[in-house]
């Protein structure tokens, strides 16, 4: 049984390594599998061709992963695109989950204490005065907030932030801060903060957020 | 085995020292043995408060150090038979010459020989701080109603999150002006107990008795009318578990007489 395959795709090659055998095998066959190929090609024009590589259940280390491209980038011809695995460590899936989740957070966060979350919030504690609220994502406020809440922490200004936050004294999104005083917020659970087209912190209604942020609702898997 | 309170605010000048005098002689009158232990290095005040300043030889940390020991820097206060005791703060030296754990050997010293005892905690959350909860079990934090004070309070809250103590920390809010809080001038005690969101241990209202007798070195809880000594008593029955209603804010209303008799009086 061979333990490197190449399949031809309509947009492309593949090159599978099966999991069942030892690296030390498979490098030895995708040399051999590159010299045939180079063999034949000789006769061809000059184009590059690049694979994809599929490791299947198996995970490389940045090392293996090394010795399997240094094999291929000494055919000149030829070229790696990308080494994808059907699995992940279970670091990274928690980075993942971590990410891609709605916090909910009902803890006090106090004068001077800086709470960062990863991913959505959604924050039903109290974020007292001089207290700070950080999350990577959107946010949204059903507690009582009167410090400052930063959405998109550091630099992502598609984040939002819905709810009343009339009381607060700050809010960010990514790296905007705009300063709330009582003309500019109404007292209402209905408000949308954003980053507008010219990057400015703007107010809306939450009527107005499908417009504004489309992918928000894809996400969540309505329309 | 004793427990351990330290008595804490974050902001200056709420009434801390005045608080772990009047909360200390309260249980010593309950008769529990108490100490109150000075961690105010370098602004030491709660001995004249007690009015035990004459007596003074050795301080906290000459006993840190070594140079006296624990008995012999311990001064007795002779009105409350056995129950009252001070260890007093230096006062030529600042609160770095202390470290946590030798507070925490002090205070694990004294707990073996004490039912209660009450640390003095200097204003602000630098290592004074550090040093004052470091052999505590529990903390009173005390505030008055004003924005600034309470703000300070929930910062000193969120500390003793990070790091806590055996028990939750409780609260006391200091000098309360009835007729403000009734015309809803200052913060009520409802809403700053909501804010900070931790258990109210009692109320303590403003009355000028209290300056007045601190300057004579006698706790006001030793005046059993006075309203602000009263609600010392009641934060002390409090600590030894009993179930004390809160005292009332509202002033009494004037009787018919007594208002006509107010019209001719000169203020």
């Amino acid at each position: 049984m061979q333990s490197v395959i190449l399949k031809g795709y309509k947009d492309g090659y593949e090159i599978i390594l099966k999991q069942d055998f030892g690296l030390d095998k498979i490098l030895v066959e995708l040399r051999e599998l590159f010299d045939n190929l180079s063999a034949e090609k000789k006769n061809a024009d000059d184009t590059v061709i690049s694979f994809d590589i599929k490791t299947e259940n198996r995970l490389f280390t940045a090392e293996e992963k090394q010795k399997i491209e240094k094999i291929i980038s000494e055919y000149h011809n030829f070229k790696v695109h990308k080494i994808e695995s059907e699995v992940m460590t279970i670091e990274d899936a928690n980075i993942l989950k971590e990410n891609d989740n709605v916090h909910l957070s009902y803890r006090t966060i106090r004068s001077g204490q800086i709470v960062d979350l990863k991913g959505d919030v959604l924050f039903l504690g109290k974020l007292h005065q001089g207290g700070q609220l950080r999350a990577t994502g959107n946010i949204f406020v059903m507690g009582e907030v009167q410090g400052v809440i930063h959405a998109g922490f550091e630099n992502d200004t598609d984040s939002i932030i819905v709810g009343n936050v009339s009381a607060a004294s700050q809010v960010r999104i990514g790296e905007l801060v705009d300063i709330i005083d009582d003309e500019k917020v109404t007292n209402s659970q209905d408000t949308v903060i954003y980053v507008n087209d010219l990057h400015i912190i703007d107010y809306g209604n939450r009527d107005e957020l499908k417009s504004l942020r489309p992918k928000l609702f894809n996400q969540a898997g309505g329309y | 085995m004793g427990k351990a309170i330290v008595v804490t605010s974050g902001k200056g000048g709420v009434g801390k020292t005045t608080s772990s005098a009047n909360i200390g002689t309260a249980l010593a009158l309950l008769e529990k043995k108490v100490v109150l232990m000075d961690l105010d290095i370098g602004l030491r005040n709660l001995d004249v408060v007690l009015g035990l300043d004459n007596r003074i030889l050795f301080d906290i940390v000459d006993v840190a150090e070594g140079r006296a020991r624990l008995h012999q820097a311990l001064i007795k206060d002779k009105r409350f038979n056995e129950y009252l005791y001070l260890l007093p703060a230096a006062q030529n030296t600042d609160k770095s010459a202390l470290v946590p754990e030798q507070v925490k050997a002090i205070v694990d010293e004294l707990k073996e020989e004490f039912d209660y005892v009450i640390i003095d905690c200097p204003a602000g959350i630098e290592q004074g701080f550090m040093n004052a909860i470091a052999g505590a079990d529990m903390a009173i934090i005390v505030t008055t109603p004003e924005i600034s004070a309470v703000r300070d309070a929930d910062r000193v809250v969120g500390l003793l999150e990070q790091n806590p103590l055996l028990q939750q920390p409780k609260l006391i809010i200091n000098r309360i002006r009835r007729q403000m809080m009734e015309d809803g001038q200052s913060m009520d005690v409802d809403e700053i107990t909501r804010h900070l969101s931790i258990d109210l241990l009692g109320i303590i209202v403003d009355d000028d008795a209290v300056i007045s007798t601190s300057n004579h070195g006698e706790p006001i809880v030793l005046d059993s009318k006075n309203p602000a000594g009263l609600g010392y008593r009641n934060i002390a029955r409090r600590l030894l578990g009993e179930t004390v209603p809160l005292m009332t804010i509202k002033q009494p209303q004037k009787g018919f007489w007594k208002k006509v008799g107010s019209w001719f009086k000169k203020d």
